[in-house]
């Protein structure tokens, strides 16, 4: 069963093809030009805060105030920038995606040193963490490639399972009562009106503001979406539980109004084949057989 | 090949899984990019967040005063046109428990001087609860004063802005 479980994730069973690779290159453009994106927005945000409230992560063994200010934080996005295009491109040391990671890291405890604990950027960061983990431990391309999804797989399955279990422990079975949406509902409706002055309710949210057995099913689906991230381990199963996933934060996105839009263009990246699409069409493309030097390392 | 590459992985994946149970159990579930998130784990606990409104032109006596969610005293301030996160403000000013002179200029420089110029705009804390089978209750407290000069707090007679 572990042997099934890990051959699963690291896809050890399936032929090495081509397209995988360019399958994993995609992905890999994607984590890049996001990673580059949050490290310039944080840039321009980090200047705002002067004073930690909050310490995650290295803040709590470091003082991060030499983040703060307009300097830093902007030779930090050069740095992640210059050194993500080098990685992509393979002109790079080992552990160089380790340390986008850790310079990432940092940009991301000083840009969030007010008292929010975001989570809609940790996909990319795991994302990032297992392209770490990959380049570090391997060097043939396909072993690269397999490792990294294996690692996001997992990271993804655990990450929506563990969120469910958070729920059964912290308050019990009765999590999906719908009055607690009517309290979420309420909350997110003040964040709207502090952040744009202005707050109307959607269709679901009325919907679910009249009648507690709506709401309670909006929120069961939600719960039993999450217990069934575990799996996005199991290879036949994943494009399914993907979908629900997918179907699950347009849910957020409407109920609550908390958009989750890296997660979602990487949950459509990684839920589905898009490897055997690049395979069937790339005899249209025979230019792409030569750009092999994306593909190998 | 596959084999060893299968062996080597588990192996690592193990030492992974080792390294986050470590950091989760030590940074109380958080150590990004790795979270057991927790985010709405605790259903139906009261809330506080935070708004601004821009009570220049409203009298001092309505200033300081409470009220209830949807009877707000002066006019809408919207966060994103000072560029400023809502939800970051919303933690700042709901977890500060001691407004030093360190974090009313923090507050001050959320929003920018020059930005603020002539306004003042009050900081409410607001706070949201179910009461009952089936309603919940929001009510907005002012708790700073933001000027381009200075920040000011409430203090006593709630009835008068005393700063």
């Amino acid at each position: 069963m572990l042997n099934r479980f890990i051959s699963d994730l690291f896809q050890t069973q399936k032929p090495r093809t081509r397209g995988e690779l360019w399958y994993f290159k995609l992905f890999e453009l994607f984590v890049g030009i996001y990673v580059i994106k949050y490290a310039w927005e944080w840039a321009n945000y980090i200047p705002r805060n002067s004073d930690v409230v909050l310490p995650l992560g290295m803040a709590n063994y470091i003082d991060i105030s030499f983040m703060f200010g307009e300097t830093m934080p902007v030779i930090n996005a050069v740095l992640i920038t210059v050194l993500c295009i080098f990685s992509f491109f393979r002109i790079q040391f080992r552990w160089q995606y380790f340390l986008v990671l850790i310079l990432l890291h940092f940009q991301f405890v000083a840009r969030y040193s007010q008292g929010e604990i975001p989570h809609s950027m940790n996909m990319i960061g795991m994302s990032l963490f297992a392209l770490a983990l990959a380049t570090f431990f391997f060097k043939k391309p396909w072993q690269v490639s397999r490792f990294t999804f294996g690692s996001v797989y997992f990271f993804v399955g655990l990450s929506y399972f563990s969120a469910a279990v958070s729920k059964l422990i912290g308050t019990g079975l009765f999590w999906f009562d719908g009055r607690h949406l009517w309290l979420w509902i309420a909350e997110k409706s003040t964040d709207i009106l502090s952040r744009t002055g202005t707050f109307e309710l959607n269709f679901l949210q009325e919907l679910a503001l009249q009648s507690i057995p709506i709401a309670s099913a909006i929120l069961l689906f939600g719960w039993l979406t999450e217990f069934a991230g575990a799996f996005v381990w199991s290879k036949k199963y994943r494009p399914y539980a993907i979908t629900a996933i997918i179907g699950m934060h347009i849910g957020i996105t409407l109920t609550m109004n908390i958009r989750f839009d890296a997660y979602v263009i990487e949950l459509l990246i990684i839920g589905y084949p898009w490897d055997q699409l690049f395979d069937r069409y790339q005899s249209s493309f025979p230019k792409f057989r030569k750009l092999s030097i994306l593909t190998s390392s | 090949m596959e084999t060893l590459f299968q062996q080597k992985a588990s192996r690592y994946l193990l030492s992974v899984m080792l390294v986050y149970a470590l950091l989760m159990a030590t940074h109380k579930g958080e150590f990004w990019p790795l979270s057991i998130y927790p985010m709405f784990s605790q259903a139906g606990q009261p809330w506080t967040r935070a708004l601004v409104r821009d009570v220049t032109n409203t009298p001092d006596s309505l200033k300081w005063q409470p009220t209830d969610f949807d009877e707000l005293n002066g006019a809408p301030v919207a966060l994103q046109d000072y560029g400023v996160d809502q939800i970051d403000f919303a933690n700042f000013v709901s977890k500060t428990e001691d407004w030093n002179e360190k974090r009313r200029k923090a507050l001050q420089k959320m929003f920018g001087r020059e930005q603020i110029g002539n306004r003042e705009l009050m900081v409410m804390k607001v706070h949201g609860r179910l009461v009952g089978r089936d309603s919940v209750v929001t009510k907005a407290d002012p708790l700073m004063l933001v000027t381009s000069d200075t920040v000011y707090s409430l203090s006593g007679d709630t009835t008068k802005s005393k700063y």
